[in-house]
Formats: C-alpha cells, structure tokens, sequence
C-alpha cells in the first residue's frame, strides 16, 4: 500500500533505546526504513553499571534481521554530542531524536538527598539538553527536524515519591514548548508525549496484570507518526498508553479582573475566590499572547476612581431596571394642593390646579414630575435594586439638586414607564455628588419628562476624581428681585406631602426626626420646590403651568412645616432665576435655581383612542394631536440609519421614493457610506417606489403591508423588483423609541408630533383623515337625496392644526359635500381637525366639545342641531365610501367633491372609433371581423367585417374576438396605440381569435 | 475517450400530495431499494452516492442513503432546483464516464410543504432577481404564484404571437391526465376534460388550476455503471446514456424583454442541441419524451425548444395528436409533471426512470410500442437546463 507512512532516508537517534519504550521506538523506526542509532549505556533502570552493551546491540540485531539498518551507541545522554556524532559519522545527518532516557531515584522528599534530585535531573533535563542541542544545528540547517521528549503523568499531575522526577519531566514540557517556537521556522518540530508503559522504569509502580495492557508496543506509533515527515503539528503534549492517546492543553478558569490602577485587598481576592477557582467558564489559552490577554486588556482600561463607597467602575452608567408607577387627575390634585395651591379657593388662576372641571381646563403642575421619578427610585432601592458600587446607606445622603424638564404638559393621568442610569460621579472632595437620570415615557413610548436627581453623599469623596461642573451657576443676582410672592406652609404640611409617596418617617415621627437632629419633623425638599414652582409659573408665565419647560433646583436648607416661603424671581436672560428663603429665619433654602419656560404650549399626547367617549370629553386636555407626516418619517429613518451605521453595508441598495397627493420625493441611500435619507431625488436608485404619502405613512408605521400595497397597485416599483425586498429593515424600525430619542437628543422641532403610533388611530383603516370623513359625509348625502330638503342648512367648518376648510351645503338640492368656503354659510364649526375625526368617529360628543370650548360654533347656533344627522351615517359605507375614493385617488381621499360615479369615456371613445371607421374604411378593413368589447361589463360592437363598419352598443356573441378590457385601461390604449403591453399583463383579455388583438392599434388618439 | 454509462436499476415511489407521504429519507430508501433490486446488485457495490433535493438542511442527502448502508462512500448533495434530480444523474453520469467510479447510485427525493413554491431565505439577494425583473418589466407583478406567473407569462408571450387558444393549452393537460390513467405511480390518476380544465380556477390567464403542476412527496432513483462493471454481474443489453448535456442561462434569458427567454426556452435548445449533436441522434428519430411540463405553457413551449415540431407550429403539432400514441411521438408517457406529479428534486429521476421502463419495455398499459430511443427534458428556473438521450440497442 501506498499509504504507508515511510521514513527511508531518515536518521533517528533514540536514547535509552536498549529495552521497554526506548527498544520499542527504534524498531518500528527501523521497521519503516528509518536508520537508528541505538543509544543505552546499558545501565540497570537505576542508573548502576554501564558499559554492557547488550541490549542495544539486541535492538541493533532485530533491526537488521528486518532489512534495516542501525548502529549502536553505549555514550551517555550527558555527552550528548558524542551520540550525534554516531549518527554524523555514519549517515551524515540527523532527522529524529526521541528523548527516552531515564532514570528513577524515587523516594520521599523528606528522605530524598541532592544526589538524588542531581542525577535526575542530569539524566532527563541535561541528557536531553545536550543530545538536542547537539543535533539543533544540523537539523536547522537541514530545513528537517522531528524531536520527541519524554514526559510523564508524574511531572503534569505529581506523584508521591517523584518529586524529583516529576520535576525533570515537567522541565521537559517547558524545554520542548520553547523549542516548538524556536523550531519552527526551519521545519523542526518538537512534542513531548507522556507515555504509560510497562518498562523498566515502571516495574516497580504498578501491578503485573496492568503492566500487562501497557505495551511499550502502542506507544511506539505515536512517537513515528509525531516523527514523520508528514506531521506538522508541534509544541504538543500528548498522553499515550495502553491503547489510548490524547492531546492534553491548558485550561484557564474565566478569572477575575479587578480594577487597574485601583489596590486589591485580601478580602477582595476571598471574595472573588469562586471566579478565580472555577471552572464553568473557562478559555485554552494556548501561547504567551493568549496567556497575558486578559492583562492586556486589563491595561487599556483605566479606572474611573472611587473608594470604600463609591466605585465609580461599577456604578457609573448602571441601568436601573425599568420601573414602572402611575398617576391620575386626583394624584395631581392631591399634588397641587400638598404645595399650597388654591389657597383661595376663588382665585380662578389656580383652580385649574385643583378642579377638573375648570371653566380654563385642567392642568397637572409640573413640578409633580419630579415626585414619581424619586419615588420609583425609592422604591427600587427599598425593593434592593440599587447600582453596584454604591455602598453608603441612606444616613450618608442629601437631595441635593434636582432637575427637572417636561417635553409636553402632563396629561391628566398615565401610566409611566422610568429608565433610569447614575449618570454622573463626581468627587467634591470630602463629599461626593452622584447624579441619577430618570426618562420617564407614558405606556407607549412618549417622552413625557426627565429627571435628574443629584445625591449628595456625606464623607464618600476623596479619591481625586473630577470635582464636576462648577456649583455657581444660576446664583441668584445683587438686583432686587423682580417679583416675590409670599406664602406660609401649614404645621401639618408634610403629613399632607408625604401622601404624594415619600413616606420617610422624619417628616413625619417627631422620634425619628429628634434622632436625626431636628426638633421636629421637617418639609420635604421637594415640598418646599413645589411651591416654588408654583410660584413661579404664577408670576412669571401668566399661571399657565403648559408653558412650563425645566427647573434646576439646589436644596440649600430645611424648612419648617408652618415656616413662610418667600419666591424670589428674576427674568434673566432666557430664563427665571429663583431664591427661597424662609421668612422667619431668614435661611435661603432654595439657591441656584433656574426655571426655563417654552415659548409656546408644546403638543399635547392626545386622549389614547380606546378611551370611552364621555370620559375623553371629561378628560378636557385639549387632544391637539399632531399627525404623522412622511417629512417627519423620513426624518425619522434617517436618525435610524445614523444611529446603525452597520445598515448601508448591509442593505447595499439605493431607494427612490415619489409619494403622491401631497406629491412629494426623498431617498433612503443605502448604497455605501454611512447611509442617508433625505428629501430629493437621486440620479440613479436601484428601486424606485411609488405610492401615495398616506399608503407610505401607513407603511412606515407598520399598518399597512408593501407587499399588499404592490400587489394591491398602490404600490409601483420600478427598477430592480427583487431588491424592495431590502426594505424589510423598516420593519425593525421602532418609531415611538426613535422619536422619544430624538427629542432627548432635541432632534425633533418644539411641537413635534406624538408617536406615530399614538397619532395613528383608528388603526383599522389606516390613517384616517378628515378629508376621508368628508368623501364619507359626500357619499351619504349623495344616497340620501331627500336630505337637503329636511336639513335645509350650509354648514361651513374650520378646522385647524392642520387647518382646513370643508363645507356641507345641504341648502341647495342636492346636496353637495366639498372642501373650501361657502359665501354664506348657515353655521360656522372651528375646531381642531383631531377634534372633529373624534366627533365624527363618535369618540367625542359635540355638545360637550362645545362646553368644553373647542368647539366654536358661529352664526345660527341651533342650526348645528342640524348636524345630527351625522349619527346616522352607517360606518360600513363611509369605509367603503372612503376606499373607494383613496384606490381613485391612489391614497387618502383627498379633499373631494360628493363621490359621485367617475364618467365612463368608453361610450365616447367607441362614438369616436365608429367615426374613424366611417372615414376610414381602409382601417376597418384591418380588422375586417365582428369583434366586441366588454368595459366594465359594458358591450360594444365593432362590425368591421362589412362596409361601412358599424360601431353600436350590443351582444359579444357573435363576435370572431371580445375584447374584455377597464374603462381605464381603454383609456390607456387609445393613448398608447399599443395592446401588447396590456395583454400582457393581463389587462386586456382576448376570447376568440387572438391575433384580431393586434389590430387595436387602431384605437390610437380616440381620446385626448 | 469517455466510457459508456448504462442505467442498470431504476426505482421510484408513489408520488404523493404534501402531507400524505413518508419522510424523505424513507421515500429515498424504497426508492432506492427498487432501483438496486431492479440492477441486482448489493447497495456494497456502489462507489458514490448522488443525491438531489431542493428543500431540506444540509447533509439529507447522507440521512437518506444511510438507510440503504453505511459503507462509508462519498456523498454528494445537489441542488439545482427544478432540475435538481437530472442535475444528480449528470455528475453521477460524469464519474463513471470520467473513470472515477464503476458504479454509483443517484437519487431525488422531495417532501413538500402545500401550496405554491415561494422563497425561503428573504435576508439575502433572490437567486431569480434577473427573472424576476424581466418579468416585472414585461408584466409587473401580481398576487398570482410566482411560477405561474413566469410560465403563464410565457405562455400569454406565445399566444400573441401566434395566436393560440386557451384550449390548446387545456389540451396537454388533458393528454397528460390520459397517460397518466395509466400509471399507478402518478398523484392524479383521474382524467380530465378540456372543459373541466378551463372551467378550473384561473391561476395567471392562460393558465387554470389544472394546467399547473401540483406540490408532490416523492423519490426516484437509478443506478449506473460503466460497461464492465456490468459485464462483471451479467447485465447485457442495459439502457445507456447515448449523450447529455447541460445548459445555463445566456444573455438571451434577460437581455431581450422576453417571457419565453426567461423560463429558459434557449436554455432548453441549446441543451437539446448539444444532445443532438453528441448522440448523431435528431429529434425526429426520438420515440418517447419526457419534458419537463411543470405548467401546459412549458410543455407547448418545449416542443419547440426540442425541435419536436417548429417554430409556431406546437398548436398544430398538439391539435393534430401528434404528441400521444399513434402521433409522432409519446410525450410524457408518465402523466409528466402535470399529472404524476412534480417532487422538485426527483422529477429528474422520476423522468429517466419511465424512459428505461419505456426503452425495457416494462411500461405495461403505457407503453410505447418498440421505443428504442428516448429523450428527457428536466429545467430548473435559475436556471439549468438538462436534457439526455437514452437508448437500448
């Protein structure tokens, strides 16, 4: 066989070759063509005698007897030179060396002499050296070189009685691992096998019927194949014996890495022990380079600082776990009240504050923001979910600064959703400030305000980290203030604060606050900020609590329950700069404090669609929802590819899109770089899509299904079909997620639109708009043609953000449904255009619209009595009303006269083809059969099979070819001439003779 | 010089609607023991394995002939869609032609899921992104199964030029169904009219819902040798591969706007031609045909592509009964696609597998009087196109 692995040609040296493993190597090195050199000094196995030569001339005998060839060498391994020379001098060169020889001096440590570790070591570790490095240069130069050591289970895992020996055999381990390196190169590649056989060596550690399975005969091939000229593999160590052989390697445990630069305790490694010990994660690091890794990687981070109490490594950035808690309208009452509001009960400034059914509507004070923020993270603190790292407990803090900002006034009640971080860490040198940022969305997803909580931890600083941000800004000015107001807290304030939720017992055991130091139980912070606020909201932006954007607030000093809060305000740049001091002391306990207002009320998160009628009237925050733009959308996928940077490379394709009613063009640009969407147009997108803007916001927000969209025809793609499917990637896109990020970014405009999600509704038919509603209102008042004469009004309604006009005239008959103005309507309607997709959509009653004041009705007020008969509008044919005239108008209805049946052109057309034929007779000839037409289940007749041809109204029977065809398609091939196009794409059906299709290019230029 | 290839065993299992059959690796196997019975030889015996499927992990191709040894020989999986299972039989065809092996065992097997064929990896470029743009260009896109729309587009392509009714596409189908009365092995054993097949639901005018192949489960087989490793066992007079050929998609397929282009018809003629010129055999001395008729359009095509009849003349050659018994010559004598069935990855073989039966004359109530020569026609849109001349002498 040819496979069999051969060393003809090569020269092995193995040493201790006389009997056991040594013997057993050379002949079957020999047995392949390999030329030994038969090395024993012949010793008995413990290293006595010498200079008997027999064994090995045995061993060089049984070779010979074989074919082969060998020599024997009776020098010892420490002349190692000497043995090389044997090989030089008889082949001239040197391709193996097996490292066998050994020597036992078991015995006990405690007994065990130098002598004895020596000898050992000058066998196994010198012999070795010296017969190696002998032959090193030879094989180098040779480009070829195969060495074996031989190691043993005693070196790797220790054995009583071999401490000697396993220290030899473990040398040998690391000699050969370095020579692997250091041989590589030049192709000479070393191992070391660590052999269990019954040999000399062994006699006397194991019992006879083992020593019997433990043939130096099947260790011997491992040691030729790690030998042979076509194993490559070096540096390995291999366990092998009774039949059995394995590569063994170096395991590491996961380990643990404490921080750089920082000290370690013993305590800490005591801690850790479980990492550094254990075993359920492990690596194989298997050089020098994968050893230091984790060292290496330990070296590039640099400690952000900390101590016994604060460590900055572990806490800083730390995500609390999402909480969650909610409020409603009494919540905020409650607030309200619990910071002095409507004190006089018959201000009707504050009333707002306090009563839901205010004549100006309700408003949640905005100061409350802050309250659920710090609770939950009370809560989370109580429940042990506190960032890691932080190990001072409450005694040590202070709120020290609060901040607070709302991206849109508070609705009335909702369900919140907090994340939270420690966001920043600084060391203010015997003290430290942490700061905790909470973002607090609604339930789905809306930004509604964020907090920052600054802490104040007592003796926890000092580690020479960053001092922070300088604390004097927003210092109160020399001037006067430019107004104050006054009020006086009751004794039993914090009973009622503390109902908000913070039920710390010092504001309210008077114990508990003797044992803290105060002579009675204090106010709360935030108590002392609410009516600050309050303050200033009513000074300073007309008590008009929407306005209200941010606060800033440090916590200088206790206040008193019955003690007087003094406000302090100054208009200051953009902003209101505030101190509060308490009056009877004189103490400021509020300083550096800014208030910033919005210029204008940002939009409110409407009223969420499944909410009962009545209780949205009642709920009387005006629901001014913002609809979803496309211009917004592309706005928002373009924050979603500069945030995942990874996409371009991913999706490798360029998308043109071209909306429709509005006509408007963008592209998402996914070709290389980073990828852009923007509006415009690209010179050469891979696809470009086609659809009207309410099929793309309706897309885009995962209502509606591209595939069905296409399918369906509203949507047309051109260029490379297969490549849309790319698109997929907006399906990952979270709109409400990215839309809250980019207002924390400020990337959205002031009054940015709620989510789509929650702008959306209702979701079962797409966006619905008012334009819909009016084709719907159109359609019902075209079915229905008695009404003009019963209502007999014109309604005109104004509606706003975005502003549109419609007008309902049921005064003339019929009656006529469209947008625009009338000259002099019956009835003027304002209200907002959200308001009015409620009232028709029966989600919002009229009347109550109306009390509440957004509904503004001018001119005959009981004529919108009138209106009623909106009730009765069957929902199903205003859906159908509506569908129909989105597929017209390929999206949203756009605003739209009664939808009145489309004029067909077919039976002008075929008027017009039977002229032609008349004139021409030539053309008729073409065809020169009977052929029909079926438009829209209409039939026409060509009789072109006669002369002159005769075009009528009449049966498909008898005609040779019909021509099955839309009203609209007819259209298309009076303007293209060409019926191929529509054949095949099976616009244009043909029973009968096919080929008569080819003649409808007569129809060219029959219509305009 | 290459060797001669001989088809010494053929198997092939009822074919079966998604859902009522084995599993593919024992559909392989009875298959696969039919095609070895049939060769009379011992599964020890073969030096390759060949097998072709399209849906299925990796390595099912292992799973299904471990069930016939474990003897450790090379096993290779193919897929190449539609034409996977004549794909199999090639590189099968090659080895022993090429002097690599004696003898080798090629099989197709196929479980399908219900309904029509759609894509499965949608995170990655199409493979038929060039058909399908031609298509989109041509015709747009519709809500009609894919393939239905290509071959149907194809087929509308051909109506307008020469012309063809609704009818004489019927009309395969309703020869396919005829033969395939006659085959126990076929889905659909029941005849059809050309009025029940128009009457059935429209799938993409001109095609109905009988004029489109089904969804099958199911597994063919075949053994080959060279010719002294069966002289060695005895067998004389084997069916043999008198030549094949391979064609892939060329410019033509996407270049010209053209339906008929892009479901291969040049493919299918130039594969057809190569045949023809290794094997000094022409479409006219051709006896019996096995053509790949996933939908009727395919099959009023490929008599044109083969040579069978000319250019515009396949209505002729259908409504003149040139393509049954008694006419020029049998077209899918097994019910072909239409009716016996169309498991992607075993058609292949399901075709050679009637074509030996036909040329042994073991084909019972379908049988083609004195068939000597036949012709097989399997493609796969992606496209390949693989046709083989058989003969017994």
């Amino acid at each position: 066989m040819s496979s069999e692995l051969r060393f003809d040609g090569r020269v092995a040296i193995v040493t201790g070759a006389g009997n056991g493993l040594g013997r057993s190597h050379a002949l079957l090195l020999g047995s392949r063509g390999c030329k030994v050199v038969v090395n024993d000094l012949g010793g008995s196995m413990h290293g006595g005698g010498g200079g008997d030569a027999t064994p090995a001339q045995k061993v060089v005998a049984e070779i010979k007897a074989m074919g082969g060839d060998a020599v024997v060498n009776a020098d010892s391994v420490e002349a190692g030179d000497k043995i090389v020379q044997t090989a030089m001098d008889t082949w001239g060169r040197v391709d193996i060396i097996v490292n066998n020889a050994g020597i036992l001096r078991d015995v006990s440590f405690q007994k065990m002499s130098e002598e004895d570790w020596d000898l050992v070591y000058r066998v196994h570790v010198l012999g070795a050296m010296r017969v190696t490095k002998a032959a090193w240069p030879h094989m180098r130069d040779a480009k070829f070189g195969r060495i074996v050591m031989t190691a043993s289970a005693a070196g790797i895992y220790g054995n009583f009685g071999q401490a000697n020996y396993a220290m030899a055999k473990m040398g040998l381990i690391g000699f050969a691992q370095t020579l692997a390196l250091e041989g590589k190169k030049n192709n000479v590649v070393v191992n070391t096998i660590a052999p269990i056989a019954a040999s000399r060596l062994t006699e006397t550690v194991l019992p006879p019927d083992i020593l019997e399975v433990l043939k130096p005969e099947v260790v011997s091939p491992l040691v030729a194949y790690l030998s042979h000229e076509s194993c490559s593999d070096t540096g390995g160590t291999y366990e092998v014996g009774g039949g059995f052989m394995a590569k063994i390697r170096w395991e590491r445990s996961q380990g643990k890495t404490f921080a750089n630069g920082r000290p370690i305790s013993i305590e800490q490694v005591q801690k850790a022990w479980g990492e550094i010990s254990g075993f359920e994660k492990t690596s194989h690091p298997a050089n020098i380079a994968e050893s230091m890794q984790p060292v290496l990687d330990n070296a590039q981070k640099k400690s952000l600082g900390g101590n016994e109490l604060i460590d900055c490594d572990q806490a800083l950035g730390w995500q609390f776990p999402t909480l969650y808690s909610s409020y409603d309208q009494r919540d905020l009452m409650l607030y309200a009240l619990s910071v002095g509001a409507a004190e006089n009960p018959l201000d009707p400034k504050e009333l707002p504050f306090v009563y839901e059914m205010s004549s100006s509507g309700f408003q949640g004070l905005p100061s409350y923001a802050a309250t659920p923020a710090v609770k939950a993270i009370i809560d989370a603190a109580v429940a042990g979910q506190q960032a890691p790292g932080l190990n001072y407990g409450f005694e040590r803090i202070l709120h020290g600064e609060q901040y607070t900002v709302l991206h849109r006034p508070l609705p009335p009640s909702a369900k919140l959703v907090h994340k939270g971080k420690i966001k920043e860490i600084w060391d203010k040198g015997k003290n430290a400030v942490v700061v905790i940022e909470m973002k607090t969305t609604d339930d789905q997803g809306t930004p509604l305000f964020d907090n920052e909580i600054s802490m104040f931890v007592r003796g926890a600083g000092g580690w020479g980290g960053e001092r922070g941000p300088a604390s004097d800004q927003n210092a109160a000015p020399e001037r006067a203030p430019d107004q104050v107001i006054e009020q006086k807290t009751d004794p039993n304030q914090a009973l009622l604060f503390r109902l908000n939720g913070d039920n710390n017992p010092l504001h309210a055991d008077p114990n508990f606050a003797k044992a803290f130091g105060f002579d009675k139980p204090i106010l709360h912070g935030l108590c002392t900020f609410g009516y600050s606020v309050r303050h200033a909201i009513l000074a300073m932006a007309g008590g008009d609590a929407r306005l209200f954007k941010s606060v800033r607030a440090r916590f200088a000093d206790t206040v008193f329950p019955g003690e007087t809060i003094v406000t302090e305000l100054w208009k200051e740049g953009g902003k209101i700069l505030l101190r509060a001091k308490v009056k009877e002391r004189d103490k400021v306990v509020l300083s550096n404090t800014a208030i910033e207002l919005y210029d204008s009320v940002p939009a409110e998160k409407p009223a969420p669609a499944a909410k009962p009628a009545a209780a949205a009237a009642a709920a009387s925050a005006p629901a001014a929802a913002g609809a979803v733009t496309s211009a917004l959308l592309v706005d928002v996928i373009g924050f979603y590819i500069e945030k995942n940077p990874e996409l371009a490379g991913q999706v490798k394709t360029s998308f043109q899109f071209k909306l429709s009613s509005p006509d408007s063009a963008f592209y998402i640009d996914l070709k290389d770089g980073k990828g852009k969407a923007a509006t415009g147009e690209l010179a050469s997108p891979d696809v470009t899509l086609e659809l009207s803007d309410a099929d793309f916001i309706g897309m885009a927000t995962g209502k509606l299904n591209p595939q069905k969209l296409y399918f369906g025809g509203q949507l047309k793609i051109g260029g490379n079909v297969m490549a849309s499917q790319k698109l997929e990637f907006m399906k990952k896109l979270d709109g409400e997620k990215l839309m809250a990020q980019m207002a924390a970014e400020g990337r959205l405009p002031a009054a940015a639109p709620a989510a789509p999600a929650a702008a959306a509704a209702p979701a079962a038919s797409g966006a619905l708009t008012s334009a819909d509603i009016f084709v719907a209102i159109g359609d019902y008042v075209a079915k229905n043609k008695d009404l003009a004469s019963q209502v007999k009004t014109s309604f005109q309604f104004e509606l706003t953000g975005p502003d549109s006009s419609y007008f309902v005239d049921l005064k003339s008959d019929p009656g006529k449904v469209a947008a625009g103005k009338l000259d002099a309507a019956d009835c003027t309607l304002t209200l907002s255009d959200s308001d009015f997709l409620d009232m028709t959509t029966g989600k919002a009653d009229p009347q109550k619209l109306y009390f509440a004041g957004k509904l503004k009705i001018g001119g005959n007020v009981m004529a919108s009595q009138k209106l009623m008969f909106l009730k009765k509008v069957d929902p199903k044919a205003a859906e159908a009303a509506i569908a129909a005239a989105r597929s017209a108008g390929g999206g949203a209805a756009k605003a739209a006269a009664p939808a009145a049946p489309k004029a067909m052109k077919a039976p002008g057309i075929f008027a017009a083809l039977g002229e032609r034929l008349a004139k021409e007779p030539a053309l008729a000839g073409e065809i020169g059969a009977k052929v029909a037409f079926i438009v829209d289940g209409k039939e026409w007749l060509v009789e072109a099979d006669q002369a002159p041809a005769k075009v009528h109204e009449g049966t498909a029977n008898e005609a040779k070819a019909i021509f099955t065809i839309s009203d609209a398609d007819l259209v298309e091939l009076c303007k293209t001439g060409s019926p191929r196009e529509l054949f095949q794409r099976g616009k244009l059906r043909v029973d009968g003779e096919y080929l008569l299709a080819h003649r409808l290019g007569i129809m060219k230029g029959l219509v305009a | 010089m290459a060797r001669r290839v001989n088809v010494i065993g053929v198997g092939m299992t009822k074919f079966q609607k998604p859902g009522q059959s084995d599993d593919y690796h024992e559909m392989a196997a009875q298959a696969g023991h039919a095609a070895l019975k049939d060769a009379g030889i011992e599964y020890a015996e073969v030096e390759q394995a060949y097998a072709g499927y399209v849906y299925g992990d990796s390595t099912c191709g292992q799973r299904a002939v471990y069930d016939l040894g474990l003897t450790g020989i090379p096993v290779f999986n193919v897929n190449n869609n539609c034409s996977t299972g004549s794909t199999a039989l090639m590189l099968g065809k090659q080895a022993i032609e090429g002097g690599i092996a004696e003898c080798v065992f090629v099989v197709g097997f196929e479980k399908m899921e219900k309904g029509a064929l759609g894509s499965k990896f949608n995170d990655r470029t199409n493979p038929l992104e060039h058909h399908v743009n031609v298509m989109n260009k041509a015709q747009g896109f519709t809500s009609a199964p894919p393939a239905a729309q290509m071959f149907g587009g194809a087929g509308r392509e051909y109506q307008w030029r020469y012309g063809t009714k609704r009818e004489t596409f019927a009309k395969i189908s309703e020869k396919a169904r005829a033969h395939a009365s006659n085959n126990p092995l076929a889905l659909f054993g029941q005849r059809l009219t050309v009025d029940e097949i128009l009457a059935s639901d429209e799938v993409f005018d001109p095609l109905t819902r009988y004029q489109c192949c089904p969804p099958t489960c199911g597994a063919a087989a075949a053994v080959l040798c060279s010719d002294e490793f069966a002289k060695k066992h005895g067998i004389t007079n084997a069916v043999y591969i008198a030549a094949q050929a391979m064609a892939t998609d060329m410019s033509s397929s996407f270049m010209e706007d053209s339906m008929i282009k892009m479901v291969g018809y040049d493919m299918a003629q130039r594969a057809a031609q190569l045949v023809y010129e290794k094997s000094g055999i022409g479409p006219k001395d051709v006896d019996v045909v096995e053509l790949h008729d996933c939908f009727t359009a395919n099959e009023l095509l490929t008599y044109e592509a083969l040579g069978l009849c000319g250019e515009g003349e396949a209505e002729k050659f259908i409504v003149e009964k040139r393509n049954t018994y008694g006419g020029d010559v049998v077209t899918n004598p097994s019910g072909g696609l239409l009716s016996k069935g169309h498991p992607l990855g075993a058609t292949g073989l399901a075709q050679c597998a009637e074509l030996v039966w036909q040329l042994r004359g073991q084909a019972d109530k379908r049988q083609v009087q004195g068939a000597k020569i036949g012709l097989q026609h399997n493609i796969g849109l992606g496209g390949a196109a693989v046709v083989t001349m058989y003969r017994k002498d």
